[in-house]
Parts: structure tokens; sequence; C-alpha cells
């Protein structure tokens, strides 16, 4: 009995009871309902060629717009809350193709990554860079998916298109949210050429590629330029010279697409900042997640423990 | 996500939140403090040494001290990270190569899917994701090709993220047949692995062939070889095809250009390699012949695997907890001063 009575005069026997009582209340595993903003993004990347060009800086040393975007999406998925599903898919000629319908990305890590990984521009299966059609394609692939489309490109439309003839969005406007992100520098560039080996063999040149459409019906209504014949040279016959054997980024004109697609435009320079723009409540989807809330409990049990502990002063 | 340094090596264990394990330094209490309310006595120095009370002080402190380790580590989050043990089983490792080519959007009759027939693709991704579910001990990889090759998904025990690519592939086709691409790629997931754990399958899914080049052909012949690859070719011959086991009517039709399936299963069959081919006309077959793999697939074999990262905090606190318990169980019998 007496030990009892002194039991309850020494601070130890409390706090020990009461750690003991906060170890129980772990086994009960308490759990806390915490909301947390998830996201769901399929990233359609552009490979055509011009996507080789290098105006990218890493580590001082200059980088292509391809790679600057498989070093970005690295850093992203390892950025996005679990929970987050990830989709990837290419770009080049008129359509996209998707790689993996979305997945989770904190389970899927290593898979994403290697994927990511081996994004070439080798797997283009054909050579034009229809931009308008491949984001009309996305869509209509996409739009039941509950996914957002991020499409990145450098606006470099090749062969260039004849302004008679836009892509039409009005009936896809508004069906999917997504963002066109513009890859690449404002300065006119080279594309480095390769050959059948992979081998870089110099730069694409003037004469290597068409300076403008030919497609379709000719303007009319303008006066005939140069050696102009309505039946063998309808666009006019002189020699065109124009960049498109060089490259830049796009921007009025993914600017302008994006408005008609209703969806936003950011340009890309770094992964920060890429980052803040898509972990927006724009595309955030509220989901209500079990925490585990054992920590607290341990904490004081941990607190009480040290307390008893507690190092005294001690007289000689 | 986190990662972080601690790795006492051999028990592959690592922490959540490495900034928590400073909290250690608090086990060092117990050395400076027995817990024990102290009454002034006038000398100690003339009790005798006594070894009994000596231990039992030391356990004591033994077991403070443990309680204080074992709540950090279980708050810094301390987990097993995933381990790999070599097993007997049944299990093998799959690259499902699949023909993206645009003739894979079209019914068996060659027609566009009208509702009643599904695509030679949809038909594809169907059995495929049945097959895969039932492969549990497997790695999975996939591929594809069209014009060009296709990297869809490495080979992975995740089996989550494998049939995500397989559904991405009933959208729609892209363009040619460029088989011999198509299997390079296919190939090329062996060449990272340096030991072989497990049988090595191609699992080809395509509805037409190509003619193959002779430089691309004497890589393939090799590579097959060194991987000690098993081959299986599922067809899904249209109709109106021609076949791989016929032999057309005038020899002079007898090549490569215009008998692309028959020429691409000799080929095949002369690569020296375990080679099986299907020529399945409706999806049914392609089932039996789905099946039929799943079956021969199935001898027992070394593999390895793999063990997910394990959380082991439940293990700390329940250490703690014991050790709670028994110091307040002494602290209940403590001498009276």
């Amino acid at each position: 009995m007496t030990r009892m009575i002194k039991n309850l005069k020494d601070y130890r026997f409390y706090c020990l009871v009461f750690a003991l009582l906060a170890m129980l209340v772990i086994y009960v595993k308490p759990q806390t309902i915490k909301p947390q903003a998830v996201y769901n993004f399929t990233f359609i990347i552009d490979i055509t060629r011009s996507m080789n060009a290098r105006d990218y800086q890493h580590k001082n040393e200059a980088i292509s717009r391809l790679q600057f975007i498989k070093l970005t999406l690295r850093e992203l998925i390892l950025k996005l809350p679990c929970q987050s599903k990830v989709g990837l898919g290419i770009f080049t000629e008129r359509k996209s193709t998707l790689l993996f319908q979305p997945i989770e990305v904190c389970s899927s890590y290593t898979e994403i990554n290697s994927v990511i990984e081996a994004i070439d521009w080798r797997m283009a299966w054909a050579a034009d860079s229809r931009i308008a059609k491949g984001i009309s394609s996305s869509i209509n692939q996409l739009k039941d998916g509950g996914s957002h489309v991020i499409f990145m490109t450098d606006g470099q439309e090749a062969p260039p298109i004849n302004p008679r003839y836009k892509e039409d969005f009005s009936e896809l406007k508004g069906d999917l949210k997504g963002m066109l992100v513009g890859v690449g520098g404002l300065n006119n560039i080279q594309i480095p050429k390769y050959n059948n080996k992979g081998k870089q063999d110099g730069f694409y040149l003037e004469d290597d590629v068409p300076h403008r459409s030919t497609f379709g019906m000719a303007p009319t209504s303008s006066v005939p330029i140069g050696q102009f014949n309505a039946r063998n040279a309808p666009f006019g016959g002189s020699k065109v010279v124009g960049d498109q054997h060089l490259t830049r980024l796009y921007e009025p004109y993914l600017q302008d697409l994006s408005k008609d697609v209703e969806w936003l435009y950011h340009r890309l320079e770094t992964s920060e900042r890429f980052n803040l723009v898509l972990q927006t409540p724009h595309f955030a989807e509220q989901k209500k997640l079990l925490v585990d809330s054992r920590k607290y409990p341990a904490m004081l049990a941990l607190l009480l423990l040290s307390l008893v502990y507690f190092p005294k002063y001690r007289y000689k | 996500m986190s990662f972080s340094a601690l790795n006492l090596s051999d028990l592959n264990l690592l922490v959540e939140d490495t900034w928590v394990l400073p909290a250690l330094l608090l086990i060092l209490f117990p050395l400076f403090n027995n817990g024990v309310s102290s009454s002034v006595y006038p000398s100690t120095l003339l009790l005798p040494p006594d070894p009994l009370s000596s231990f039992l002080g030391a356990c004591l402190k033994a077991s403070a001290m443990i309680a204080i380790t074992t709540l950090v580590l279980g708050l810094a989050g301390l987990y097993r990270t995933e381990q790999s043990i070599e097993r007997i089983g049944h299990g093998a490792h799959i690259v499902v190569l699949l023909d993206r080519s645009k003739s894979m959007d079209y019914t068996y009759a060659g027609k566009a899917p009208d509702g009643s027939d599904e695509s030679k693709s949809s038909a594809a991704k169907r059995i495929l994701t049945a097959f895969i579910k039932q492969r549990k001990n497997d790695r999975i990889g996939v591929a594809g090709y069209s014009t060009s090759p296709l990297f869809f998904m490495p080979l992975t025990e995740n089996k989550q993220a494998v049939l995500a690519a397989i559904s991405a592939t009933d959208l729609p086709a892209l363009a040619y047949t460029n088989i011999s691409k198509g299997l390079a790629m296919g190939l090329s997931y062996f060449q990272q692995q340096d030991s072989q754990t497990g049988s090595r399958i191609i699992l080809l899914v395509s509805d037409g062939a190509a003619v193959i080049d002779p430089e691309s052909e004497k890589k393939i012949r090799l590579w097959a070889k060194q991987q000690n690859i098993r081959l299986y070719w599922i067809f899904m011959r249209s109709q109106n095809d021609p076949g791989l086991y016929e032999k057309p009517e005038n020899p002079r039709d007898d090549n490569a250009q215009s008998m692309p399936e028959r020429y691409l299963h000799l080929f095949f069959s002369s690569l020296n390699i375990p080679y099986k081919a299907y020529q399945a006309e409706n999806p049914k077959a392609v089932q039996e012949a789905i099946d039929d793999i799943n079956q021969l697939e199935n001898m027992p074999l070394h593999y390895i695997e793999e063990i997910p990262k394990q959380d082991l905090t439940g293990v700390c606190y329940g250490l703690a907890g014991f050790f709670i318990s028994l110091l307040l169980a002494v602290k209940l019998y403590e001498a009276k001063a």
C-alpha cells in the first residue's frame, strides 16, 4: 500500500502510465481523413524532327527539346502527390498514340520513368508534323477518359499549313481540359539531321524542306505571283525561300490554338514553373485520403518517456 | 515519396523521414538518470557492491533505451526495402509484341468494325488482358511496332502498369508493318538483363508480316540465339489472306514479297529456337492459342520473387509498448525509500 502511495507522488509513474495509454491508442490504428488534391494527366509529346533542335541548357550543355521534356517529366512525376495518375503518349504526323493509359504515380514510378527514358524521335511512324490535327486526334481519343491532356510541342507545322484549311475545333472545344505547352526558344536555330544509323549528319538545309503549303486550292483572289500558271504552278512558279529548315517556338500560333480548344498555354522553361502551373485547382480533383495518425500518440509517449529519464542535476 | 540515407546494409532497413533520426539522441537520457526517485542517503560508499542489482539496473536502463529507440524509429517510418528471393515456381519473362499497323483496326473479315464484329486489335486487347491477369509470377513487358518500333512498358511485375499499356493499344492504329524493327525492339528488352532467371518469351501478335531485310535478319538471328528466346507467333489471319503454310499455285509467287507471312514463318522456324505459330482465324482461335501458351509456360522454373517494401512501424510501436509496460510494471515494485 505504501508502495502505491509513494508511486502516486512520483510524476514518473504518471508519465509511464500515460505513455502506456498512448501506446494502447496506437494499437487501434487511428486514422484521420485528409483532403488531398490529386491529378490525372496524359502527356502527349511531340517527337517530330524539330524537337531534336538543341535550345535548352542543362548542366552547361545544350540539350534538345525532347531531352528537356524528358528531364522535366521525370522531375514532375516525383512531385505529384500519390494517387495522382499519369499517362504518356507521343505525337507525330497527324495523330497521337498512347503508350499507356494513366497509372498511379507512386506505385508505378519506375515503370513510368523507364518509358519516359525510352521515348525517342525514331518512334515516329511518319514524318509530317500536323500539330492542330494531332491535338484534335488527342481530344477525340481521350475525351472519355477523365484525364487532362498536356500537349507538349514547339508549334512548328511541317510542311507549313495552308491557312485556307484551318483545323476546326468548334465541335471539340470544351470537351476536355488541357494545356498546350510550348517547347523551345524564340530564336531560329538549326535542326539536326540524322542518317539511318542514328548518327548526326549535319543540319537540315534550306533546300531540304518545303517552305510553303502547296496543298489544296491556291489563293485565287491575289494577284498571281512569279511564273504563275493556273495548271502547272497555281501557287506561283518562282522559288520560295523561307526559314522552315530552322526552328523556333511558334508561340503566337500555339496561343491561338490553345484559345481555339479552350486550353491553357504555358511556355516550358523550368520544371519548377511547369509543376506550379500543373498543380493548380484547375486540374485538381479533391480526394479524401485516410492518413495514418499513429504518430501523435507515439510522439506523446516519447515525450513522456524522455521526461522520466530527463537528466537531473546531481548534488555531490 | 521520400528516400533516405540510413541503410543498415544487410537488413535493408530504411526510414521515410531522416530528419526525425536526431531524436535518437534521447536514448542517452537513461544513461544519466535511472528513472527512479532518489532519496537522500548519508553515504553510499559503505554499501557493499551488489552485482544483481547493478545488473537489474542495467536491464531497466536498456529497456528504457530500447523503448525510446523503437518509438523514434516508428516515428521516422522504418521500413524494409523491396527484397528479392529466388524461388521455384511458375513464371517467365514475357514481351508482348503487338502489331499496331492499320489493318489491326479491321475485323477478321477485313472491314471496319460495325458493332457485331470486334476489330482484331480489340480482340487482341481483350484476350491479352485476361492472359496477363492469370500470369501472377511473370514479368511482362509490352512493345509494339508499326513503321517504327514503340516502347510501351518495360518488363515489370507491376500488372497494373502492364494492363494500362495493353489497354492503350486499341486506340487508332498507326501505319505500316515493319516487323524487323519490332522484333529488334522486343529482343532489346532482354538485352539489359545480365542473368537469365526464367524463360524468355516473345509473344508476337500480328495480322500480317513484311519482308525482313538481310541486315536485320542477321542481327535477329544472332540475338534470338544469344538470349535464349522462345517465340510464339499468334497470326490473326483475315479472310482471303495467304496463310502460313500455304504454298502458292504459281511457283513464281513463292517469294517473300508476295507471301511475307509464309516466309516469316520459314525464317522463324530456321532460327533454331523454340518456336510455335498459331494461325488464328477468329477471336476464339486466339483464345485457344493463348490458353495453349499458358499451359506450355507453366513448367516449374527458377524465378525471383519480389517482396514489396514492408512497413515496420507497427513492429516498432509494438516493441515500444512492450518495454514501456515492462518499465511500468517494475515501477510498481519500486522499493520505498
